[in-house]
Parts: structure tokens; sequence; C-alpha cells
């Protein structure tokens, strides 16, 4: 059963780290009918402003769970978290999916893209939601598929589209609100070798032109290594983190 | 009922239980050999509980609509012969002199004899009647209408059926004079003033046991105490049309009526009671009339009454079942839309269970097992459901029958509902079985893998040279690329068409064994029935030859040109229309063929083809070809279908108007898009939808404004013929002069003579023996049935009312130029005759059985036509009349009959049964007021009076009555609409769990998500409502502007609006209801479930 937050953490503030994520203590349970899964076992974890932070762990060990939390897609049992100094789990579900809305990108393992919308319709969704003008969104939306090189395929439907091409989009669609954070869930695990390596590339010059916060979770080695810092995670818990060789922020 | 299109509902019952037993039997079949498949297909139905609820809504329409149209046959045939044996009780046959087919007591259409019999005769012919086997009594009758006045209540009422009855020979008829409680009563306990009065009387002039009645005969008052109140009977003076009746000794109703040596029936008690073998009567009639002098003949009056309401209620069932063919068809349609979105659902599921080595025959098993699941149970509903509607319409019907005084009392059969449950659950078997088939045919690894199955794309050749030319136009016409494909092709083609070819087989067989005995009646139920489907696979079977020879394209030019010739060379606008729709059709497929984008085929076809319905509709276009009430069908069907495609083609234009409108409200944009998006993109779900809805609304607001514009032709004063009152007489007691009779009666009445500017007589003949034939028929084709003497109401006007009325004509003889000259040639012209509109065209509706022949209606102008018009009982009376003028429509509903001039009417008709005198009152004489006032003061001389316009605004609300229940009934069909917005609603929300998560995670509130699939629903719904209506108001401004209906009276064009929202809004918003629930669903989705959803 989901409970509120507790209530004897506050919030601190994030002193001379500048915290975009800042999460306490969290706890996840999911009951199904007789069996409870305690996903998330108190688990802490910060993100500074500009970092790329990947997320790594056997299947089952919570680091969608932990994902999930953090950008309030999904509910805590215990704990705190904190984005931009906002503790999202206070927030109502109206409150929060503004604050997503305004605050963060998604990009997923299946791209997510509806299939009905154009690319550029898709990517001008997120605007459109938090009350941008059309002819405004439909500007942004050009800007953004320009950041990501698919001007020229902003009319195609995604079924048109080549995976990377899809996952370009959707980058673009999570970066079209100037998000603080944008968060992968397996972003480049539906992607062939070359693709894969072309989105991370794609995302790393994101991260580095204009110092936008990542948070991924993946399983590939070789995408964490790219990140400024690898989270381990096993059975709910945070076991370790590494930063790996050559990693540097700009 | 016991009869359906000509087959005993007996044998229909037992061929559809042994069918149902099939169907059910196969699902036991595949329950003992294929037990898992059997469980897994039954395990989906408690899954999702609310979408199997709407399953069953979905799949139970079909069963409503029959049981409804199965239940309304059964209430009529019950109400009619219910009421034919309680009324007629002991009486089987009747006695009457010969004057046609209408002598039946209780159908008579006059309630004064053709040719009375002399009593003494009939005295001699009742102990002859009396000696046949099987005859257990026969009593002579004299009867005659009479004004009664109840001297306690003070009430009058003009037509009360005065029946005298031979008390010395009660003999078999002991029952029929019983008290309210069932006690029987004798004539010879009457005392000398005394008399019986019947409930319908006693109920209309609140009589009591022992209150004084005051009868007048020849305008002489006589008065009688009643002795008793009895039940409505033949023999107490309830008869078709008239239920109050009085009765008393055959003497006494002699001498008042002055005919003390005539009676006017004999009426005839078999033995066996009330409720005895009617087949006995068939020998009984013969032998009475071997004993009879002519013109005397007996008619098996019981009989023929439950045959016409046999006959009624099969009629009834038929019409009703028609009426719900499109919802049926809808509701097939539904059934196959439900049976895709599920095995669209189930997808990956059924590709696993084919991966690990089942086969398509099992997957047809699986989804048979659960559509049957659905089946049983959704039949039952429907049919409960059905008699709760008919309960209902039953109700309604009950209201406007009783005008006709007929009581209508729900009833339904065992039998009925047996067959509605066996048809609703092996129609829905059928479909199931053929949607299973269909969606088992799938791609194993794109279904696992849940990816689009893709069909290989068809290389356009390319054109350079001759040669080249020539295999491109061979390419866009047919399909085959090698010869053995083509063999394969004709093969195929040649076994459908021999397959229908033999499927005569069963139905010459099913003919030829029918009726010998029961066992081989319901061995040729079971063989028209698979007639049928033998019939339908063949076709398919050819066409699916035919489609592997031509392209489709090809296919459409190809069978429009034979349907267009035939069209032109028999003159009928179905065939033109139908091959003008293909070509059209045939075209659009080519061009898309050849690379021309699917959209502007598409909108240009269907706009095309709307054009081309229009004019078609209007006259404008094939004017010389000629159209029923089928066109009503094909061009729904036809332009609803232009408009589907116009409209899945063209809405994303709508979404640039509805976003603009959007913008007001900027949160709102997004769930717009995407509520648009989604029907766009599955344009044959969406289109399927729309044309549901579409289909039904179309049928409803044409049904209303159709009936909407024919009922305003009465509003104006051209239906009044420029009178205002109308008096009918009592055939005993001939006014001749209102305003002299009403002086008569003292200063009340001359102030009421007073008001009355003009008064003109139309004397009418007995309707049981005026008759009017066609003499070109007569003269051509003498043993046809339309050769023959018909009855009709025949007036002979007065030379006042020829100068006097305002009746106009809509088709005049050519060389008259005006309505003023038909009426002056009328005058001038014995060998005249002008009749009503209901003549023309299959006619007979107001005046009686004659249809006239030689004129078409909405002709203009038309050769004079000669009919023979004589007086049925006296021969030597026949006279040839030229008819010059057909009344309007308008005009006839007061003035119908035949209309002859005055001296040739005297001359065949010296008697004439009555008259009745039309009034034009004084400036600022209320009409109303002084109907009732003039029928208050000549009570005692039985006369009835009535204001035309309240008699007008009568038939009215009757049209519109009549009108409601029929549309009532199509509407059940819109539940299919809104079922299927249903259906796709909670599909939808299965199919886009994932895109909802991502919505919902790139901030789409949960409001915003269910709005969104709200006005997904809703655009659903007002596409096929607007679509609907639109259609519906062009196609019937267009019939209503030509010229044939402008003919007829109609003027301007009339919407009905308040109905037309009203059903457009119960459908558009019945179909947001539908949507609530998965709405709601689709909101409350954790997002982090969804999202992990795959």
């Amino acid at each position: 059963m989901t409970t509120t937050p507790t209530d004897s953490v506050q919030p601190k503030a994030s002193g001379e780290r500048d915290l975009i994520i800042d999460a306490r203590d969290v706890v996840k349970t999911y009951r199904t009918d007789e069996v409870v899964v305690q996903a998330l076992r108190g688990v802490s974890f910060s993100v500074e402003r500009g970092e790329m932070v990947a997320i790594m762990g056997p299947s089952g060990c919570g680091k969608t769970t932990l994902l999930n939390c953090l950008s309030g897609l999904d509910t805590i049992n215990h704990g705190i978290i904190l984005i931009n100094n906002e503790d999202i789990n206070r927030m109502s579900d109206n409150k929060r999916t503004e604050f997503r809305a305004r605050q963060m990108g998604f990009v997923f393992q299946f791209y997510n893209l509806l299939p009905v919308l154009s690319a550029i319709e898709n990517v001008e969704l997120p605007l459109l939601v938090s009350g941008t003008k059309t002819g405004e969104a439909r500007k942004k939306a050009e800007a953004s598929l320009d950041l990501v090189q698919l001007r020229e395929w902003a009319k195609h439907k995604p079924s048109q589209l080549s995976g990377g091409q899809r996952q370009r989009v959707t980058i673009a669609r999570a970066l079209v609100n100037s998000p603080a954070i944008v968060w992968g869930d397996e972003p480049t695990g539906d992607l062939d070798t070359e693709n894969a390596d072309a989105i991370m590339a794609l995302i790393v010059d994101l991260n580095r032109q204009h110092n936008q916060t990542f948070v991924i979770v993946t399983h590939a080695p070789d995408v964490a290594a790219r990140c400024h810092r690898i989270i381990h995670m096993k059975d709910g818990h945070i076991v370790r983190e590494e930063i790996p060789q050559g990693a540097s922020r700009a | 009922m016991s009869d359906l299109f000509g087959l005993s509902m007996n044998y229909i019952m037992i061929a559809l239980v042994i069918l149902l037993a099939v169907a059910l039997s196969t699902v036991g079949w595949v329950l003992l050999r294929n037990r898992v498949l059997f469980w897994i297909g039954v395990r989906n139905i408690p899954r999702r509980r609310a979408q199997t609820i709407l399953i069953v809504i979905g799949l139970m329409l079909s069963t409503l609509i029959i049981s409804t149209a199965f239940s309304i046959g059964d209430t009529v045939d019950y109400s009619i012969t219910n009421q034919a044996y309680e009324r007629l009780h002991s009486i089987d046959e009747t006695v009457q002199a010969s004057a046609g087919e209408s002598d039946n007591p209780f159908g008579s259409s006059s309630l004064v004899s053709a040719r009375p019999m002399a009593a003494a005769d009939a005295s001699q012919w009742v102990q002859q009647i009396k000696s046949i086997g099987g005859v257990d009594g026969a009593v002579r009758v004299i009867r005659a209408p009479v004004p009664v006045k109840d001297q306690a209540s003070g009430l009058t009422e003009p037509v009360v059926v005065l029946v005298g009855v031979d008390a010395t020979s009660m003999q078999g008829f002991e029952s029929d004079i019983q008290s309210k409680d069932g006690k029987q009563l004798s004539l010879t306990d009457l005392g000398a003033n005394e008399i019986y009065a019947n409930e319908s009387a006693a109920d209309k002039l609140k009589i009591s046991v022992g209150n004084t009645l005051q009868l007048f005969t020849s305008g002489e008052p006589h008065e009688f105490v009643v002795r008793d109140i009895v039940k409505d009977r033949v023999l107490t003076g309830a008869v078709a049309g008239v239920s109050r009746g009085l009765v008393l000794n055959l003497s006494q109703a002699q001498a008042l009526f002055s005919r003390p040596d005539e009676v006017d029936l004999i009426a005839v008690s078999n033995s066996g009671g009330v409720h005895n073998d009617l087949s006995a009567g068939t020998q009984i009639k013969a032998a009475i009339n071997n004993t009879l002098p002519k013109p005397f003949l007996a008619a098996s009056t019981k009989q023929d009454v439950v045959d016409a309401a046999n006959q009624a209620a099969s009629f009834l069932t038929t019409f009703f079942v028609i009426l719900g063919l499109f919802a049926i068809a809808s509701g097939m349609m539904l059934i196959f839309l439900i049976f895709v979105m599920l095995a669209a659902e189930r997808r990956v599921e059924m590709g696993m269970v084919r991966a690990v080595g089942t086969k398509r025959r099992h997957l047809v098993q699986m989804f048979l097992s659960e559509g049957m699941g659905y089946n049983v149970l959704a039949a039952a509903v429907g049919c409960g459901l059905g008699v709760v509607v008919s309960i209902g319409m039953v109700r309604i019907m009950a209201a406007l029958f009783a005008d006709f005084g007929l009581s209508i009392v729900f009833h339904v059969s065992a039998r009925s509902l047996i067959v509605s449950y066996s048809l609703g659950v092996v129609l829905t078997f059928l479909t199931v079985v053929f949607s299973s088939w269909r969606i088992s045919n799938l791609n194993i690894t794109a279904a696992i893998r849940d990816m689009a199955e893709t069909t290989p794309r068809q290389e356009r050749p390319r054109v350079s040279g001759v040669g080249s030319l020539i295999r491109y136009a061979f390419w866009l016409l047919f399909k085959p690329t090698s010869m053995r494909s083509w063999i394969t092709s004709i093969l195929v083609c040649i076994g459908g068409v021999a397959l229908a070819a033999f499927s005569a087989v069963f139905y010459i067989a099913g003919v030829a064994i029918y009726g010998s005995s029961a066992a081989s009646g319901v061995a040729a139920v079971l063989l028209f029935i698979a007639g049928v489907l033998v019939s339908a696979t063949a076709l398919v079977i050819a066409f699916t030859g035919f489609l592997r020879i031509f392209q489709l394209g090809g296919l459409a030019i190809l069978l429009g040109v034979p349907l267009l010739v035939l069209g032109f060379a028999s003159g009928q606008a179905f065939p033109a229309g139908a091959g003008l729709s293909l070509e059209i059709a045939g075209i659009a497929l080519l061009g898309i063929q050849v690379g021309v984008p699917n959209r502007l085929a598409a909108t240009a076809a269907g706009v095309v083809l709307l054009v081309a319905w229009l004019l078609l509709a209007g006259g404008q276009l094939f004017p010389s070809l000629d159209g029923g009430p089928e066109m009503f069908f094909l061009s729904g069907v036809t332009m609803i279908l232009a408009s589907t495609f116009v409209l899945v083609y063209n809405a994303d234009l709508m979404l640039v108007v509805l976003t603009r409108a959007g913008s007001v409200f900027s949160t709102l944009i997004p769930s717009i898009r995407t509520a648009v998006a989604y029907p766009l993109a599955n344009k044959f779900r969406t289109g399927m939808t729309i044309a549901m809805i579409s289909l039904v609304m179309f049928a409803l607001v044409m049904t209303s404004t159709m009936n909407s514009n024919f009922n305003r032709i009465f509003l104006g004063d051209d239906a009044l013929g420029g009178y205002q009152v109308a008096i009918s007489e009592n055939p005993n007691n001939h006014i001749g002069d209102v305003a002299a009779a009403l002086q008569s009666t003292g200063t009340d009445g001359a102030a009421l003579a007073d008001g009355i500017a003009v008064q003109d007589e139309v004397r009418h003949a007995n309707q049981n023996t005026a008759e009017v034939r066609n003499v070109l028929l007569a003269d051509t084709d003498p043993k046809s049935d339309a050769a023959k003497f018909s009855k009709y109401d025949i007036r002979g006007p007065s030379a006042g009312f020829i100068g006097d009325n305002g009746i106009k004509f809509q088709s005049r003889a050519e060389g008259l130029d005006s309505d003023a000259a038909v009426w002056a040639r009328l005058a001038s012209d014995p060998k005249t005759a002008v009749i009503d509109g209901n003549a023309v065209g299959g006619g007979g509706f107001g005046g009686g059985e004659f249809s006239l022949d030689g004129v078409k209606q909405g002709d203009p102008t038309f050769k004079p036509v000669t009919v023979q018009v004589r007086d049925a009982t006296a021969p030597g009376t026949q006279t040839d009349v030229q008819i010059i003028g057909i009344i309007t429509p308008k005009a006839s509903a007061i003035y119908s009959g035949l209309f002859l001039s005055p001296a040739t009417f005297s001359s065949i008709f010296p008697k004439p049964e009555s008259s009745d005198y039309l009034l034009k009152l004084k400036p600022g004489v209320n009409a109303g007021t002084a109907a009732d006032s003039i029928e208050k003061t000549l009570s005692s001389q039985g006369v009835q009076a009535d204001s035309l316009r309240k008699l007008i605004d009568g038939f009215q609300a009757q049209n519109q009555g009549f009108s409601y229940l029929i549309q009532g009934f199509m509407g059940i069909g819109l539940f299919v609409g809104i079922a299927a917005v249903g259906v796709i609603a909670f599909r939808t929300v299965v199919e886009r769990r994932q895109q909802i998560g991502m919505l919902r995670a790139i901030g789409y509130t949960r409001n915003a998500i269910a709005i969104s699939f709200m006005m997904e629903s809703s655009f659903i719904a007002a596409l096929g409502v607007l679509s609907g209506i639109g259609l519906a108001l062009l196609l019937a401004y267009q019939l209503l502007s030509s010229d044939e209906f402008a003919r007829s009276g109609i003027q301007g064009f009339y919407v009905p609006w308040l109905q037309i929202i009203g059903i457009g809004g119960f459908a558009f918003i019945a179909s947001l209801l539908m949507t609530i629930i998965p709405s709601r669903q689709a909101s409350s989705i954790p997002i982090a479930e969804a999202l992990r959803y795959e």
C-alpha cells in the first residue's frame, strides 16, 4: 500500500553543491494479492545539475523503479525526493504532472512515440500540454528537431522512421521544453550498435553543449562508460558508485 | 401468428431449434475434442467484465430487434383474433345478399344492409340451415344505426347499432347475450319496453340498469328501459367501427325500423362452441350456399377474421423485420468488429499458440467457444429486452388503434421466443464462425512480434513503347501473371457459378416437399436455409474468383456496365443507380492503381457519388427512370458509404478547424490533437463506426423529415376544400336541409342556422354495393384481378357542392387547364367523374379497394380514363364515366371516393344510403363550437358534426403517432452504433496502454487523458450523427422539391429540427456515456506500470 513520504525528513538546502536531484531513504514496496516486493529498500542518491549519471544493475534490482520514483511517474512509500529543491511526493497528481511537463524529459527504450502523429507533432506535444501557443510550439519543436538533425523528417510518422531516427525524435521531444532533467530508460536498448553509439554521442554532446542533466538506466556497460558517474544497484539497494575512466564534466 | 414468409411458424421453429442444436453441438464437440482450446476461449469471458457486458450488448441487438418484431406480430394476431372470437362469439357464418366481398358483419364498411331479405324467406332458410350437419343454430337478425339519448345522464350518441334478434331461434346462440358478470340472459325475458345495452354503449352514455333510453328512428322518439348491461358482441351491436349497441327482439326492431317483413342477415353457429374447429366451416358454408337462392350467400365470417388477423400479424412482423434490417445488418457488422478487435488484442497470444503447434482451425475453435459463450447469454438477454421493448411499443399501438375500435393486448407466444432466440444465436454463430475464420489467418512471426502484416505491393509496369502500353492496360484490368494463375482463377469462378446454380436445387426441393407433412415442412425450411447459405457461399467464391482475375477497379467497372444497361432497358432507376455507383467507384480504384493519392481518389469518388445520388433523387439525373421505395435503401447505403470515405480521408482538415477553435482553451489542444489523430489513423475501424451510426441516423431523420413534410400537407386550408364543418346524417333520418332542420328545433337552432353561409350536400352510395372497375383492363385482360369490380366510395355531389367547393386537383385531364374547369366539366357532362388521390398508384387507402389504372402519381395531366361504376345489387346499372381529375392528397383525406355528376349518381344509385353536408360558416363563427352545437341540437336525428380542421388534426396526430412508432423501432439500431463506440473505446484503452503512460509522463493530466478519450468518441459519434442528418436532409430536400412531390401538394421544405436534435442529441450523448468507463480506466492507469507494459 502506498503511504506518504516520511514527514520527519526535512528538505535541506543543497549547500555548495548544485543538486538537481536529492533522494533520501527512498522505499518502494509493491504488493500484489499475496506477494510483497520491496523494490527499493532505503535508497539515497543525488545528482548535480549538468551531471550524466548511469544506473546499472541486474534485472529486477530496482533501477527502473528508482527512475520512475525519482521522476514522479511512481509514488514512494517512504523517504523524500527533491527535484530542483521541490518535494515531488508532496505534490498533488496534477501538480506533479505539470511539474514533470515543465522540468523533465523522457527517453524510453521503445521510443513511445504516438504512431498517429508526425515527428514534429510528437515533439511539440509536451509544449502544448504545458500551455505554449501552437505557433510558438511549432517553432520550438522545429528547433528541437534541428538539434537532433531530423528537421527534414519532421512530417514523417514514426512508422516511416528507422529505430535510430525514432529515438532521436524521442530525444527531441524530451528536450523541447528545456527540461531540468532528462530521464532515459534503456535509451539504446532497442537499437543496433551503430545507432546506439550515435544516440549516445548525441546525448553526450547535448550534455556538454547545453549542460543538460541526464539520468540513464542501462544494462550496457559502454553506455554507462560514457556517463560521469555510474550507480550500481542490487536487490533494491545502491551497492556502489563508480566514476568511469576518462569521465570528465565540461 | 402461424405463418411467416409463407412458411409455417411451427416448421420454422423446429428448423431453427435443429440449427441451434447444431451450433451448440459444434461447441460441445470442441469441448470434448479440444478441452484446452475451449477453456482458453471461455476463460476470456470474465477477464474484462465491462468489456464483456458491452460485447453482450453488441451481440444481443439483432436478437432484440427480431424478438420485438415477433412480439408485435403475436400481439396483433392475438388482439384481433381474440376480439374476433369475443365479439362474433357463436357466429361462424353469416348469410346476406351477395354484394362483393365485404359481407361480414364484423368487417362491413356500411351498417346498412346491401339488400335485405324477406323475413318469411329467411325463416324458411333458418330451418334449412339448422338441418345441415355441424350447424347448431341459425338466427334472423335486423340492425341499423340509431341515435340514442340516456334520459338519466342526458348524454346523446348519434350512432348506436340497434340489433333485433329472433328470440324464438336462439338455440346455439344462448351464450351470446351475457351480462357483464357472465350470466346468460334471454331476449324472451325482455318486457315490451325493455332493451339490453352493451358495455360500450353503457360506457359512452353512462347507462345504468333501469335507465330510460330514448331511441330515434325516422325522427320519432321511442323509450326503452335498460334491463341489463350485456357484453359487446356482434349480436348486441358491437361491429367493426362502432361497438356501441342495443339489442331487443326482432319483431320490436322491425317495428321500430318500419320494416316488419324484412331482416338483414342470418347468423349461423357451428357446433363446438366459440373456439370450434374453423376448418369445418368450409363444408358448412358450401352446404348453406347450396340451399340458398342467389344472390344470398354465406360467408365464413369467423374464419375470415382469424385469417385476416394472421395476415395482419405476418405483415407487421415482416414489416418490422424489414424495418430492422438496417439495424440487424449493423448488429452483425458490430459482431464482426468486436471479434476483429478481440483478435487484435490477443494477436501476440494467438501467434504464440500457433507457434507451439496449434493449427488455424484450432484458433477458430478457440474464438468460437468464446463467441458462443457470449452468444448464448446475449441472445437470451436480447430476447427478454425485445419483449420489454415491444411492451412499450404495444402501449403506443394500443392508443393508436383505439380510434379504430381495436383493443390491443400484449401477447407473445413461446414459439416466437424460441424462434427469436434460436435465430439470434444462429445468426451470431454464423457471424462468429466467419469472423473467427477471417482472423485466424495470421502471420505467426508478425503476430508474435506484434508487427503489422504487410502485403506485397504491386509493381506498376513501366511505360515505354506500344507493347508496354498494352501491358500497362492489361495490368490495370487483370491480376494473373501466369497461365497457372489464370486457370486457377477461372476455375474458382466457374466453381462459384456452378455452386450458385446448384443452390437452386435446395429451393426447388424445399418447394417440392413443403407441406406434405410436418417432417417434410421442417426439412423444407432447413433446405431453404441451406439454400441461402450455399448461395451466399457461392457468391463469395465466384466473387473471389473474379477478384483473382480482375483488379478491383476493373471488376467494378465491368460489373457496372450490365447494371447500367439493365437499368436503361427496363426504365428502372435501381440497377442504373447501382451501375453508376460501381462505375464511379471503379474509376476511383483505377485511379489509385495508377498512382492517384488515396485521399484524392476517395474524396473525388465520394463527392461525385453524393452529387449523382442527390441528382437522381431530385429527378435531374436519369429523369426518365422510375424508382420505388427500394431506392431509399440503395441511396441511403451508397450515400453513407460515399460520405464516410470523404470524411475519413479528410477529417484531418477538421483538425485544423478544431485546433483553431480549441486554441481559445489552450489546455484542450493536446487532447483534441490525439482525439482526432487516432481515429484518422485507423480508417477501417473509424469508418465502420461512423457508417453504423450514420446509417441509422439517416434512416431516422429521413423518416422523420418526410413524415413531417407530408403531415404539413394538411396544415393549410387546402385540405378543407373550402368548407369548415362536415355533417353526416343517420341513414334512418334523412336531413335534406341542415339549416331548416336546425330552425325547426327552436330559437337556439335558428341561431345556429343563421351562422351557416353555405350548405352543400354530397350523397353516399351504400359502401357494400357501390363498385368500380377499370374499363381498359376489363377489355384487355378481363380475367385479371385488377379488371374486377372493386368496392369504392361512390359519391353524388349536389350542383351546389360542385359550384362552391375549393377542392384542388393534383392531376387534370388534358385540355382542362384549371381546377375550376374540371368542376365545371363535371357539372355539365354526366359522363365524367373525379376521384381522390388515394386511388392513384396502388391507392385504395382512403376510398376502398379500387386502384385507378392509366394515371401515375405525379402526372400533371393525363388522358381521361374510363371506369365503370355499378350498384352490385342492381343489374343493369353499369355506367361508363371518364375520370377527368385526381384530387390532391391534401383534400383526399376528407374528400375521398369517386365523385359522379349529380344526374349519373341518381341514375345508378336512386336510393343513396345517406348524405354528408358540408358547411361554410359566416365570418366570426367558430367551426368547432358550431359543429358541437349542431350535433347536440340535432341529436335526435342522429347527426354527427365535425369541424374539418379538427378532423384533419386528428389524422395528423394519428400519422404522427405511427411515424413515432416506426422511428422508435428503427431507433433501436442506434444502439448498435453506440455500442460500437463503446467497444472501440474499451479496446483503445488496452491498445494504447503504453502510449497513455507516455502521455502521462510528458505532462498529460488524468483529466486530459480522459477528455482525450471522450473527445475521440465524440468525434466519431459527431461525424456519424452529423453526416447521417446532413445526408438525410439533403436527400429529403431533393425528393420533396422534385416535381413529383410538388404536385402532391408539398410546399416548401420543413425540417423537424426538434425531433432531429432530439435523436441526434440522444445518439451523441449515449455514445459519450459509453466512453465514461473506458475514459476513467485510461486516466487511472498507473504511469510506471503502463510504461513497463510491452
